[in-house]
């Protein structure tokens, strides 16, 4: 099969997801004309670094996501995986030295093989597989770190994402090569339209003799890996790991891609898209906190954009069933 | 539905029930296990009573669950309206007194109803729906309680001694528990939430409003939640909670799932639940008496999560439902 399989776009719902297509960029038009009447510093060269530390690793984290939601799964554990890959990261660097970003990343795949073959070979439903992973993990996180802050001073490592190229740190060009690829990957190739098949109706995509199995459990090998990959970034950007990072980050990841325009429905949307989601997201995250407001604040105000969007993205009108119940 | 309980006489009806209910084997095996790793601890009248008291807090939060559950969907929000509910219940004590209680119910029943409308309406997945309004809520309950636990006084008699060693709460929640049973076992609105779990597209083929049979059971799981509420505030200390902790979401879920309310719904119900939670309370106990760190047993508590899905999709497996 090296033939596309199905369009990320049927020809049928085109003129549907027009609507879709255009509310992200007139929200990020909207959200960047708010919190700049609001808030006059925002655009200048400071505000725009900040932003593009609060969005690199959070957009890598949710390209992962994405995959996994076009799909028609869903991935709790990526935010407990991203915790663990920076905390290994925080560990072994004095034994390993720049060896751990392998350790890191090969230890995120094995996890996301585990939550693959849950979901796939035992049938367990994916959201309440990588839910109890996540606990797992955080327990394991929790366990080896004993709960303290850990500082990270090695200046090779840290350099990895702070370098500074052509005025923004070099954590925003991994983010960007890392959304190109998975762009690319999910739109340009036979892989990434089977993907879009399975998340359209898996058991067409079987019938049309697709390895569903197969492409599920890569799916959530992939997730898994950028999760990892946000967590190495991010620690080396931050320079230090407590048990506090990633928090409640899963609702912001979440709404992001939601907000992108990828339906939880599965089949639509994809990575090109979450970009636009990840922008909106941590521009209002950042400008709330720019604004003084607390972090409370901005899980009401993210909450609600999640369901929103959620809503806004799902195509209506057809009374089939639910694939995620 | 699978409920063909073969009358049998003596040992054998024994056998026969632990087919229908295997979790009972993992009580008795549990129960043996701990009595004899830690023979004066664990059958010890104060180990009971706390037994006791954490079967209480589990079961209030999963009756609502349950019943959303044996519709296949998925119900997170209970946290939430506990949470939320006493805030407000801080703040209306002052200006109306005890009436204020009433925040809990109501709250619970207008949570359900917008789940319910919004997941049956807006066609997106439950589970996501319910985690986004609990982290709305624990929002809204830090920015309204300005980040402290609030303390709120004279609730004290919910929880005032009745019987010796008997934890007042779990009196209280008997007729709670009974309550949800009869709507699921006894009434018409139960039949049609099987018939929803089992089989949606066959239900609403038959004419059955599906949609307003799911709201009516998120809003009967808020309901619940949000009575459970009353005595649970009481029960965990008669303050305000602001810290949200995910383990409080998913051992429910766990207890639910252990019980035999499978993931796809269909089977099971709140009646299940009683076993599910009793398991899970003395599994609990038993790591807890060990010498084990807590985050072992929270480890162990995700790896009880996985297995008892595994366990209990077999049947899903064969009856070639799509698994997402």
């Amino acid at each position: 099969m090296s033939e596309p399989c199905a369009s990320p776009t049927p020809a049928r719902a085109r003129k549907q997801l027009k609507a879709t297509t255009i509310m992200p960029f007139v929200t990020v038009v909207v959200v960047v004309g708010i919190f700049q009447i609001l808030n006059p510093s925002f655009l200048s060269y400071h505000g725009i670094v900040t932003i593009v530390y609060a969005m690199s690793y959070f957009l890598i984290a949710a390209c992962g996501l994405t995959l996994v939601i076009m799909m028609g799964s869903f991935d709790f554990s990526v935010v407990a995986v991203m915790k663990l890959s920076a905390l290994l990261c925080v560990l072994f660097i004095g034994k390993l030295g720049l060896l751990v970003i392998p350790l890191a990343l090969a230890v995120s795949a094995a996890i996301g093989f585990i939550n693959g073959v849950l979901f796939t070979k035992l049938k367990v439903p994916s959201f309440i597989a990588t839910l109890g992973i996540s606990v797992v993990l955080d327990g394991i996180s929790l366990l080896s770190s004993k709960g303290f802050l850990h500082l990270l001073e090695d200046e090779r490592f840290r350099s990895i994402s702070v370098t500074f190229i052509a005025g923004l740190p070099s954590i925003f060009y991994w983010a960007l090569g890392v959304w190109l690829l998975c762009t690319v990957v999910s739109v340009a190739t036979p892989f990434g339209r089977r993907v879009f098949a399975i998340g359209g109706n898996p058991r067409a995509a079987a019938l049309s003799s697709i390895n569903v199995d197969r492409h599920r459990i890569i799916v959530f090998v992939l997730s898994s890996l950028l999760a990892g990959l946000a967590g190495v970034l991010y620690v080396s950007q931050q320079g230090g790991w407590s048990m506090e990072i990633g928090g409640q980050m899963m609702i912001p990841l979440f709404a992001s891609v939601v907000a992108g325009g990828t339906s939880l429905r599965g089949g639509t949307g994809g990575p090109q898209r979450t970009l636009l989601g990840v922008i909106i997201i941590t521009w209002i995250q950042s400008g709330l906190l720019m604004m003084g407001l607390g972090r409370e604040i901005q899980f009401v105000i993210l909450g609600v954009i999640a369901i929103l969007m959620a809503v806004a993205t799902t195509e209506r009108g057809k009374l089939t069933r639910l694939m995620v119940k | 539905m699978n409920h063909s309980h073969t009358k049998r006489s003596g040992l054998r009806g024994v056998w026969e029930a632990t087919k229908n209910y295997p979790v009972i084997l993992i009580v008795i095996g549990l129960v043996v296990i701990f009595s004899t790793l830690y023979t004066k601890l664990f059958l010890s009248p104060v180990n009971l009573t706390a037994t006791l008291r954490q079967f209480v807090t589990l079961m209030l939060f999963s009756i609502g669950p349950s019943i959303v559950m044996l519709l296949g969907s998925m119900d997170l929000s209970f946290i939430g309206i506990w949470m939320l509910g006493s805030v407000l219940l801080w703040i209306l004590t002052p200006v109306i007194g005890p009436p204020a209680l009433l925040v809990f119910p109501l709250l619970g029943l207008a949570t359900g109803f917008i789940a319910g409308v919004v997941h049956t309406k807006g066609r997106i997945p439950s589970f996501i729906l319910t985690l986004s309004i609990l982290i709305t809520y624990w929002g809204l309950t830090v920015v309204l309680s300005g980040g402290y636990p609030r303390p709120v006084k004279g609730y004290g008699f919910i929880t005032a001694s009745v019987l010796p060693r008997v934890p007042t709460p779990f009196l209280w929640s008997i007729p709670i528990i009974l309550a949800a049973i009869i709507v699921v076992l006894r009434t018409r609105l139960g039949i049609y939430f099987w018939a929803i779990g089992s089989n949606e597209e066959g239900t609403r083929l038959a004419g059955i409003d599906v949609d307003r049979y799911k709201t009516i059971a998120f809003m009967l799981s808020g309901t619940f939640t949000g009575i459970g509420s009353i005595i649970l505030f009481e029960h965990l200390g008669g303050s305000a909670p602001v810290e949200f902790n995910m383990n409080n979401v998913v051992r429910p879920l766990v207890a639910i799932i252990l019980g035999g309310t499978p993931l796809v719904g269909g089977t099971g119900g709140p009646h299940r639940t009683i076993l599910g939670v009793f398991t899970f309370s003395i599994l609990y106990r038993g790591l807890y008496l060990s010498s084990l760190r807590p985050e072992v047993i929270d480890l162990v508590v995700g790896l009880v999560l996985i297995l008892s899905v595994v366990i209990n999709s077999r049947g899903a497996r064969m009856k070639g439902v799509d698994v997402t």
